[in-house]
């Protein structure tokens, strides 16, 4: 059990978030893990809770029963004044970008270091460096405005990455964009991903998914009643239970992508 | 690195909400001032209680020409009279109360009054027949005025016994009434003053809530978010706090250091240097009023 719960990046153990007494639960009873290294999509219509899961592994809200482990943290335990701590190891991204309009490319990435405290020299370091990552070199300067949607939401990825955390969240990140321009993005979150990032993405564009290959966990009104390794959008077998990590598309076990030793004895997890 | 990007997040916070941070100092500034002048009162009692109550305490009116008083149905004082009432201020059974005392002609009378009221036309109506003369008796124990009284009252030749340490007590009264009206106020504008300063940083953090939020995701430390909205509203009270010390440093050198002082020669007046004493008083009550108001609105709106 305990190397589990180092390999772990995320891990939620039966955990329910209600928001609403008279509503159903935003999630419900959700058991998953997410590896150090791994690649998962978060799939489901809207409302069946992709967007809540990314909240309690900030610790933006906290969940009703069950436990969420970070890093093998649990966030319940983490008080409110290391909070930031847990978030400085999480990098954001969301649909509407969310850039400071009145600061420019370079400024609005050096933010996300300056209210950290990083030094003037590190952040003249570091920004250039991370924009090149994201394609966005020469472009320092510009204004949130004067950038197409997908070069605004890379600007987000390079704010959400520069300070080297060890997972990113992305909700929709690609849903105010056109397919082109969605797999420049998915091929940034990638290229992260084989920098050794944890990535969780949540997404309803099937094509993405269908295109990168990667593990999906599908969400259902809170019920997670799909997990599998290298799927599609859509299942290629049958729903079988929830919470529970199915055989790839292709039939074979995979391992991860990963740190080295990272690997997964199997896909079946529980 | 930290502290200048705190210090310029409060400059385009002020900037940004630029007539409700003046609307603050304004505010700060009245009502500080009327916290202040309450202050300046009290001084100013202090400061005339020390002066006078050294000088005078009892006056012994004595008959001039016209005085209607019982004691005085024998005409104006003669000087026997005079020579025997100082004998009895002399005398042991007297002077064991009293430090000193000192005669006051007429004339002296007349000419304390020209000085007193030189600016004033009452002066021109006045002659120096009209004001008695009198003894001014200095009290070892102030308390001990009735004795004074009983003694001199009947004596012939004494037209009234007037204690004026209580003269003066009726003017302090007055002043502590004025001080007691500006503080009222000055509560009152206190109140205004904290739910401006609370409405202030309201808008302020929500003009700035996409930075914020920003902030509160990519890690930064409940200071570095609070910090500057704090700040922001302990500046703009910290601004009018001075202004306030600068209105009632004013008070105190124009009206009553050029002004009143010249119209009362002999009262003494604070000086605009003790009115300095003031203001770091005011400086501390304006910042921490607005780091208060603004750390309760902080924790409701902006949350970490
Ligand atoms: N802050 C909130 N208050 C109340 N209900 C909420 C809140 N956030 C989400 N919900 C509800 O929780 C459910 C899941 O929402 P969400 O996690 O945003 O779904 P998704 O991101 O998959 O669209 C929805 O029914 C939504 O209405
Ligand atoms: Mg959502």
């Amino acid at each position: 059990m305990p190397c589990r719960v180092l390999r772990a990046m995320i891990r939620f153990e039966n955990v329910t978030k209600v928001y609403d007494q008279k509503a159903r639960p935003a999630l419900d009873s959700v058991t998953l893990e997410i590896d150090r290294g791994e690649f998962a999509f978060l799939v489901g219509a809207s409302g069946s809770g992709k967007s809540t899961f990314l909240r309690l592994v900030l610790k933006e809200d906290r969940a009703t029963s069950g436990a969420v482990y970070v890093a093998g943290q649990n966030v319940a335990r983490i008080s409110s004044w290391r909070v930031p701590r847990l978030r400085r190891g999480i990098g954001v991204v969301f649909q509407d970008f969310r850039l400071l309009p009145q600061k420019n490319v370079f400024a609005n990435v050096a933010f996300a270091m300056q209210v950290i405290g990083k030094s003037r020299s590190v952040i003249r370091d570091t920004v250039p460096e991370v924009l090149k990552t994201v394609g966005l070199e020469g472009k320092e300067h510009r204004m949130p405005h004067e950038l197409s949607g997908g070069e605004q939401q890379r600007v987000a990825i390079a704010r959400a990455v520069v300070n080297r955390p060890g997972i990113l969240l992305a909700d929709e990140p690609t849903g105010n964009l056109d397919p082109t321009t969605s797999m420049g993005i998915m091929g940034i979150l990638d290229k992260i991903n084989q920098n050794g990032t944890t990535v969780v993405m949540a997404t309803h564009d099937d094509d993405i998914v269908n295109e990168m290959r990667k593990r999906v966990v599908e969400l259902k009104n809170g019920v997670v009643i799909r997990d599998e390794a290298k799927a599609l959008y859509t299942s290629m077998i049958p729903v079988v239970g929830q919470s529970r990590r199915l055989k790839d598309a292709s039939g074979r076990e995979e391992p991860d992508a990963g740190l080295p030793g990272d690997g997964r004895e199997g896909g079946a997890q529980r | 690195m930290r502290l200048a990007f705190i210090l310029s997040e409060i400059g385009s916070g002020l900037r940004r909400n630029l007539s409700m941070v003046v609307s603050v100092i304004l505010v700060t500034f009245v009502s500080l001032t009327f916290v202040g002048a309450a202050g300046m009162l009290q001084m100013q009692i202090n400061q005339m209680k020390g002066y006078w109550y050294d000088k005078v305490q009892v006056a012994i009116f004595l008959c001039s020409e016209g005085s209607t008083a019982a004691g005085c149905a024998g005409g104006p004082v003669t000087p026997e009279q005079q020579e025997s009432l100082n004998g009895l201020l002399e005398s042991p059974a007297v002077a064991q109360y009293i430090n000193d005392f000192q005669y006051e002609s007429k004339e002296e009378a007349y000419k304390h009054f020209k000085d007193q009221f030189s600016n004033s036309p009452i002066v021109d109506s006045v002659t120096p027949d009209q004001l008695p003369a009198s003894f001014r008796i200095n009290l070892k124990d102030p308390e001990k005025y009735q004795i004074i009284s009983e003694t001199f009252s009947s004596q012939p030749g004494v037209e009234t016994v007037i204690d004026q340490r209580q003269l003066l007590e009726r003017l302090f009264s007055v002043m502590n009434g004025a001080s007691l009206v500006a503080v009222s106020i000055a509560g009152v504008m206190i109140v205004c003053a904290i739910l401006l300063i609370a409405t202030t940083i309201r808008l302020s953090a929500f003009s700035r809530r996409r930075e914020t939020g920003i902030m509160r995701l990519v890690g930064a430390s409940k200071t570095v978010i609070q910090l500057p909205f704090i700040l922001e509203g302990v500046i703009a009270a910290v601004i009018g706090a001075a202004l306030a010390s600068g209105t009632l440093w004013a008070v105190a050198h124009f009206f009553l250091g050029e002004y009143m002082s010249r119209q009362y020669p002999d009262t003494a007046f604070i000086s605009s240097g003790q009115t300095l004493i003031l203001a770091p008083a005011l400086l501390i009550l304006g910042g921490s009023l607005a780091g208060i108001s603004s750390l309760l609105t902080l924790r409701r709106y902006l949350r970490v």
